[in-house]
């Protein structure tokens, strides 16, 4: 299946041009890396899959549904925000910032949406966070208030929380730019964890040997656009591009 | 003194009256309307914009003249005293309370928002789950503010001849030239502002739990 199916998107922010002519079909059990300069557009592609951005131009199925469909000098069209919540809800997505909700606890977090959104009942909510607060390593934390955790900690519980929503699709958010380097293992081991379940995922990171050994293929975007797009090693062993070069020369 | 003291008490009930009247209305309703002002069309921010700067650009005392004595004469209605005074107190209250409800929830920052929406939350789950509880925290120290004011602005109702505290003293000061009665009325103010100012940083103690 085609989760994600983009077809020359274009999204600007004033006179700039972040997405410049995009297209990314991201298949089933995928997982994505997308790598390249701060500023290239990175993150508004992902923003765009999960309608945080509204484009201006082409097309997005996910789930191969039409999403958004936008004709030249022509109002994008979406579908209605009620079907868009229920694709929504399918995707997950975890922030550079994790943007946790400061006033609920642990576990509340991770019980929230399946509460007000999938409407679990709320012992059965309980116990599918328990189960993840495990799954991410943080079993005593159920109680604590994300103002208690460390960085690496919140964003796991970040991930916890996309999780509980029994996402189809993953989108990360260069997960780790925001931690100290001591914390960044424990997050990438999740993510980890992850890639081996055959998540599908789409990860934006500046962490190349995490982007090297997860990935069945990575991306490098510059300025708007895909520049390459290809199997871990045509990227990192032998970069064709002098761009791509040098920026992995440089990450590296 | 006892029957001054009880006559001003008895004044005292009506400032609470309007006190938690006015509160019970206009707290909903400025949420409602902050809402309104961030999230609704042009038409809507524009009613609510123009309704803020005229309810807060008047004088209270102003206002409720105009509805004891103004809107009676202009609809041809008869308007009760208490009515009147809870009408021009509700609406006033609730432009302010508008205003700092509004910038409470300007002041969530824009991920919380994100998060919700990616993990599917409609925009009113949004508002009553995650944003408006925060927001209720940042807001409680004008909150507070607009309590206390609220407690000493009842008093202008004297001016349409509704016995609160304030016109029960002038009363018994007039009646029987006792000055001390200023006191026994001041007292009675610092007591009800002093429970507000207790109550609120109880509140503020309980909410900082996630801090
Ligand atoms: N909300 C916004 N308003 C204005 N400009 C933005 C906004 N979001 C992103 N941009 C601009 O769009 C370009 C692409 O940004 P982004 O997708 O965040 O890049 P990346 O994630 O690759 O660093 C950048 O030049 C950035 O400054
Ligand atoms: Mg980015």
């Amino acid at each position: 299946m085609k989760v994600v199916n983009l077809k020359n998107i274009e999204k600007s922010f004033g006179t700039l041009k972040a997405l410049n002519g995009v297209d990314l079909v991201i298949n089933k059990g995928e997982i994505v890396s997308i790598i390249g300069p701060s500023g290239s557009g990175k993150s508004t592609l992902l923003r765009c899959i999960n309608h945080l951005e509204i484009i201006e131009q082409g097309t997005i199925d996910i789930f191969e549904m039409p999403i958004a469909n936008a004709k030249e000098g022509e109002k994008t069209k979406y579908i209605s925000e009620k079907e868009l919540r229920k694709i929504i809800q399918r995707i997950g997505m975890v922030f550079q910032g994790f943007n946790l909700f400061p006033h609920k606890s642990v576990l509340e977090n991770i019980m929230e949406a399946q509460l007000t959104v999938k409407k679990t009942p709320p012992a059965e909510a309980k116990a599918i966070a328990l189960e993840l607060l495990h799954k991410v390593g943080l079993d005593d934390k159920e109680k604590a208030y994300p103002s208690q955790l460390s960085g690496g900690q919140k964003q796991r519980v970040a991930i916890a929380r996309a999780l509980a929503m029994q996402p189809e699709i993953m989108l990360f958010d260069e997960p780790t730019s925001a931690l100290d380097p001591e914390l960044v293992g424990e997050v990438l081991q999740v993510i980890k964890k992850l890639a081996q379940e055959h998540m599908t995922m789409i990860v934006v990171t500046h962490e190349m040997a995490f982007a090297r050994e997860i990935s069945n293929r990575v991306i490098f975007m510059d300025e708007g656009k895909i520049m390459m797009d290809g199997k871990p090693d045509d990227i990192f062993v032998n970069p064709t591009h002098p761009r791509i070069k040098t920026f992995i020369e440089r990450m590296i | 003194m006892e029957s001054i003291i009880f006559y001003i008490l008895a004044g005292a009930n009506t400032t609470l009256r309007i006190f938690f009247v006015t509160l019970i209305f206009a707290i909903p309703l400025g949420i409602l309307f902050a809402i309104g002002k961030i999230a609704g069309g042009k038409i809507i921010k524009g009613i609510l914009d123009i309704y803020t700067w005229l309810l807060r650009g008047t004088p209270l005392m102003l206002q409720i003249f105009f509805v004891f004595y103004g809107i009676p004469q202009l609809l041809g209605i008869k308007l009760d005293r208490d009515l009147a005074a809870y009408i021009a107190f509700i609406i006033n209250y609730t432009a302010y309370f508008t205003e700092i409800f509004r910038a409470g929830i300007l002041s969530i920052e824009k991920g919380q928002f994100e998060a919700s929406k990616a993990l599917g939350m409609s925009y009113p789950q949004t508002m009553r789950r995650i944003v408006i509880p925060q927001a209720i925290k940042r807001v409680l120290p004008p909150v507070g503010n607009e309590f206390i004011t609220l407690i000493k602005d009842t008093s202008l109702v004297m001016v349409i001849a509704i016995p609160d505290i304030m016109r029960n003293t002038k009363e018994i000061v007039s009646r029987e030239a006792s000055p001390e009665t200023f006191i026994i009325a001041a007292v009675i103010y610092l007591i009800l502002t002093y429970g507000i100012v207790f109550l609120f940083s109880k509140t503020e103690k309980r909410l900082s739990y996630y801090d």
